[in-house]
């Protein structure tokens, strides 16, 4: 019984978590971006006060099947991939299913919310959404090779499938991920500039030539319920990285609820300062034209990607 | 009676009877083409029993036919469906000429793929593959009856080299072991890479025509895509899996022997092979604007998988390959049903052309979404589990690390093309000349829905086709082959719960279902894909909002060395290459009956000259 309260408290103390910190960040990116830019910017809490307009908004438009269909897979895409991801060591709320997929299944799993906000946004015949679409999945291909290569690094030297099986080795062992294999971490790092869409790499959107692209033609609830999938992606995908190289997040030595607090805030400190590298490069730089952005993927990260297997392979010492 | 050669005499009574009832009324083609593969298939699978052997002789030449459990998982695919296309083909094909001819050659190549399943020895085998061979290319040309000569030459061709390499490699079977049994010639040997290199490469190239195996593959495009659509559901569903089954035999050597050595650059070579196929097959795919030719590279594409799977040789990448052989058998028939559909319902599938066909044929889109989410391998559906075992066994068990990302890079480009097929027929604005649209009948939706109602259970429930896969790698060579009804397991230890995931998206599913989409859609009216935000303009009546050419020039772009090798023209300079080296003979016959006398005495002066070398 308590096993039960456990697990159905988690998923909603996770859901929560998730939907607040990526809310939080996203405000904080718009303010960072406003005062770099030299205004003044919106209050930070601004994103939810969006949310709630557009929740209360009645929709009166329907684009058919696929276009209902679309928020739906986006918030099945975001709850299922957060319940696979370990967000704190060693802590029972936080357990999820942790243990139920593995690094394979995460990666196809995240593309299921693109794909269903690319079907949606196909059947409401905006141009610019297909246009946006075409480029999206382009770049996808882009920047999922030098990841896959990143990744398949890690699993072959730490021998596991599994995130939770790679954070624990962090935590026991006291070396992070990031010194273990630098490439693989550089590969990462340069493909999830691609991964958080911002700029140079902001051509799914491109406000000023697509006019939002895929999402032109949502409104109201289903907007909302977007942004909401949205902000538990960005979350999501910050956690990942924060599993994977930096050692996660957790405090062994503290029990009960301080310990909870001090690991939660352990991992705010460490996504925080992961989320500021592609807001800061995403200020200073321009758009890329679609082609531009997949060759830049295949350049030096692929690189980095080829080094990460082979520093892989020369450390569990198959290699010579 | 001896049930397995009663079992073909069906299929041939079929397709004789077929033919000759087609001249007497045309109505009852169809449906008695259907009955008789529905009886052959209950037939077999009631009477024959795993195990069963039929010996006798033929002209002093010893045959043997029988049934295992590596045969039985292939016949699967190719009576269910051979059953669903079948069915399917009987308002497919109403009111087009030639009935007799389409539904005799359909049934006589279900003859041959069933005959190729059962041969147990080499002679009978052979006979086997040509009678499907030419059976089916009867019904490549079926469209271009009068033009046969341009349209169905590759796979004339290319069929004839397999076919001859194949015949090669069994000669040189007897001449070396004695023996036209297939069961005896792996015991002796035959395919070990030790002695006779050439017999198993031989074979492997006859198999891995049919296969379209790089880069062998290109009379396959063509061959999908020009024949009737209800037979390309069987062409590349299940008479590919033929090359598959024969490569899977050539390798059982090398799955049952524990220390391969032999195999190394064999395993390099032909997963790279596989590799490059699905690459390559991938990118041709997503610049083609005609559906049926899409599907055509995918399919060349997903054997590429398969083949990758074989040539790991561990348990987890055979049975990935016995499993997507499957479900690629189910996906991809399914939706080369869908484009038989469209092409029916609206006359072409060029993508250009058609499009916004969602709300005029619904049950269509429902099948081809199903079969398109498979196909890109995304949970909870069946092709999330083969492209997890795929990569498990590649990572995992093999050495061969690259040919991971290889094949990653394939599958991430496959979502591209898999969206295009959707966008291009079913999504993107609705014209006014599909506005009469119809959906398709319903006895083509039938075998569509179970189809694709087949790939949503086995998302859940691989267990459903792993235990046939399992039996038959038994009997290929491997021991203790072990599976579970709903989970993956790696070596290592890592799994991932398939019912588990299921029931949270479902879940999920339901929840934002009931929550967010029917609690506002009384309310909402449908517009219509030209009522779209515009920046404010009003889009006039004869504006066109459609996109669909040139739909991934940006990635076309980035990636445009890779369309430079373009292997049609490699094989056309061979090809003229060839013909101006024999033309170079040609001119020894001048015609002029001087030349020739000179040629007698040059010869005899050659003779004299060398006369001590020769006769020494």
């Amino acid at each position: 019984m308590n096993d039960i309260i456990f697990k159905i408290g988690g998923a909603f103390l996770t859901a929560i978590l998730a939907f607040t910190v990526g809310m939080f960040y996203a405000g904080l990116r718009r303010k960072i971006t406003a005062r770099v830019q030299n205004r003044v910017g919106p209050p930070i809490y601004q994103n939810f006060l969006d949310l709630l307009k557009l929740q209360s908004k009645r929709t009166n438009v329907a684009h058919g099947f696929m276009g209902h269909m679309a928020p739906i897979w986006i918030i099945i895409a975001a709850m299922t991939v957060l319940m696979f991801i370990p967000i704190l060591q060693n802590n029972l709320w936080f357990e999820n299913l942790t243990l139920k997929g593995d690094l394979i299944f995460l990666l196809y799993m995240m593309v299921f919310g693109s794909l269903g906000m690319a079907l949606g946004a196909g059947q409401t015949g905006n141009p610019n959404s297909a246009i946006g679409v075409s480029r999206g999945l382009s770049q996808m291909v882009g920047f999922e090779i030098p990841f896959v290569m990143a990744l398949v690094a890690l699993m072959l030297q730490f021998k596991t499938t599994s995130i939770a099986d790679l954070m624990h080795f962090q935590f026991t062992s006291g070396h992070w991920i990031i010194l273990e294999n630098p490439f693989a971490f550089l590969a990462a790092l340069l493909s999830s500039l691609g991964m958080f869409r911002y700029s140079p790499f902001d051509i799914v959107g491109a406000p000023a030539e697509l006019a939002s692209g895929p999402m032109s033609e949502f409104g109201g609830k289903y907007l909302g319920t977007m942004m909401t999938g949205g902000a538990v992606f960005a979350f999501i995908k910050l956690v990942l990285f924060v599993d994977l190289f930096l050692g996660g997040a957790g405090n062994n030595s503290v029990e009960g609820i301080m310990g909870t607090g001090l690991g939660l805030l352990e991992l705010l400190l460490k996504t925080f300062l992961f989320y500021m590298i592609p807001v800061f490069v995403g200020l200073v730089s321009p758009r890329y034209r679609t082609e531009q952005a997949i060759q830049f993927f295949w350049k030096w990260p692929s690189v980095f990607g080829i080094l990460a297997i082979l520093w892989a392979l020369y450390k569990n010492g198959t290699l010579l | 009676m001896e049930m397995l050669s009663s079992l073909l005499l069906i299929f041939l009574i079929g397709a004789i009877t077929t033919y000759f009832v087609d001249s007497i009324n045309r109505k009852f083609t169809g449906i008695i083409a259907f009955l008789f593969v529905l009886l052959g298939s209950l037939f077999f699978y009631s009477n024959i029993h795993i195990g069963d052997v039929f010996v006798f002789q033929l002209g002093g030449i010893e045959m043997q036919w029988g049934i295992n459990d590596y045969s039985y998982y292939f016949s699967y695919i190719v009576l269910g469906l051979g059953v669903l296309a079948l069915l399917y083909s009987i308002k497919y094909i109403e009111g087009k000429a030639r009935q007799g001819y389409f539904y005799a050659s359909f049934l006589l190549t279900i003859l041959g793929m069933i005959g190729v399943i059962i041969s147990q020895d080499f002679v009978s085998l052979f006979i086997f593959w040509e009678i499907m061979t030419w059976a089916s290319f009867l019904l490549v040309i079926y469209n271009a009856y009068y033009k046969v000569k341009t349209k169905g030459i590759k796979y004339m061709i290319f069929s004839a080299i397999g076919a001859y390499a194949m015949l090669t490699a069994i000669v040189f079977i007897k001449e070396h072991y004695n023996t036209l049994l297939i069961g005896e010639a792996i015991e002796r040997g035959a395919f070990n890479f030790q002695q006779y290199r050439y017999i198993p490469i031989f074979l492997l190239l006859g198999f891995g025509i049919k296969a379209a195996v790089m880069p062998f593959h290109v009379w396959a495009p063509a061959a999908y895509s020009k024949s009737p659509m209800s037979f390309t559901t069987i062409f590349s569903g299940a008479m590919s899996k033929m090359g598959i089954f024969g490569i899977g035999l050539v390798l059982s050597t090398f799955y049952l022997q524990h220390n391969p050595e032999n195999f190394y650059w064999v395993k390099l070579a032909l997963g790279w092979l596989g590799g490059i196929t699905a690459v390559m097959g991938t990118l041709y795919a997503l610049i083609q604007v005609d559906a049926k030719k899409l599907l055509a590279y995918s399919s060349i594409a997903q054997l590429g998988y398969i083949v990758v799977g074989l040539s790991t040789g561990t348990k987890l990448g055979v049975m990935a390959a016995l499993y997507l052989a499957v479900l690629h058998a189910i996906f991809k028939g399914a939706l080369f049903m869908v484009a038989g559909a469209v092409e029916r319902q609206v006359g072409t599938t060029d993508m250009t052309k058609v499009s916004g066909l969602i709300r005029r044929m619904p049950w269509t889109f429902f099948v081809a979404l199903v079969s398109i989410i498979a196909l890109a391998g995304i949970p909870p559906l069946g092709g999330f589990v083969g492209k997890w075992l795929l990569y498990e066994a590649l990572i995992t068990e093999s050495n061969n690390y690259f040919l991971v990302i290889v094949i990653f890079f394939s599958s991430t480009a496959a979502f591209l093309y898999s969206y295009r097929f959707l966008f291009g027929l079913f999504l993107g604005q609705e014209e006014k000349e599909t506005e009469h649209v119809k959906e398709a009948p319903i006895s083509m939706l039938i075998p569509m829905l179970i189809l694709g109602i087949g790939s949503i259970i086995i998302g859940s429930f691989p267990g459903l086709i792993f235990e046939p896969a399992a039996k038959a790698m038994q009997a290929i060579g491997f021991k203790d082959v072990t599976w579970q009804m709903s989970l993956l397991s790696n070596i290592w230890g890592n799994t991932t719960h398939l019912f588990l995931i299921s029931m949270l998206i479902f879940s999920v599913f339901i929840i934002a279902f009931l929550f967010l989409t029917l609690k506002g859609l009384k309310k909402t009216r449908y517009v219509g894909t030209k009522e779209i935000s515009t920046s404010g303009e009003l889009p006039k009546e004869w504006e066109n909002f459609t996109f669909q050419h040139n739909f991934f020039k940006p990635f076309e772009r980035a990636a445009s060395p890779l369309y430079h090798l373009n292997m049609n023209r490699i094989w056309k300079d061979l090809g003229k290459n060839t013909e101006a080296f024999f033309g170079f003979f040609r001119k020894l016959y001048t015609g002029n009956g001087q030349t020739y006398a000179l040629y007698v005495i040059i010869f005899l002066v050659l003779l004299l000259l060398f006369k001590d070398v020769i006769f020494s």
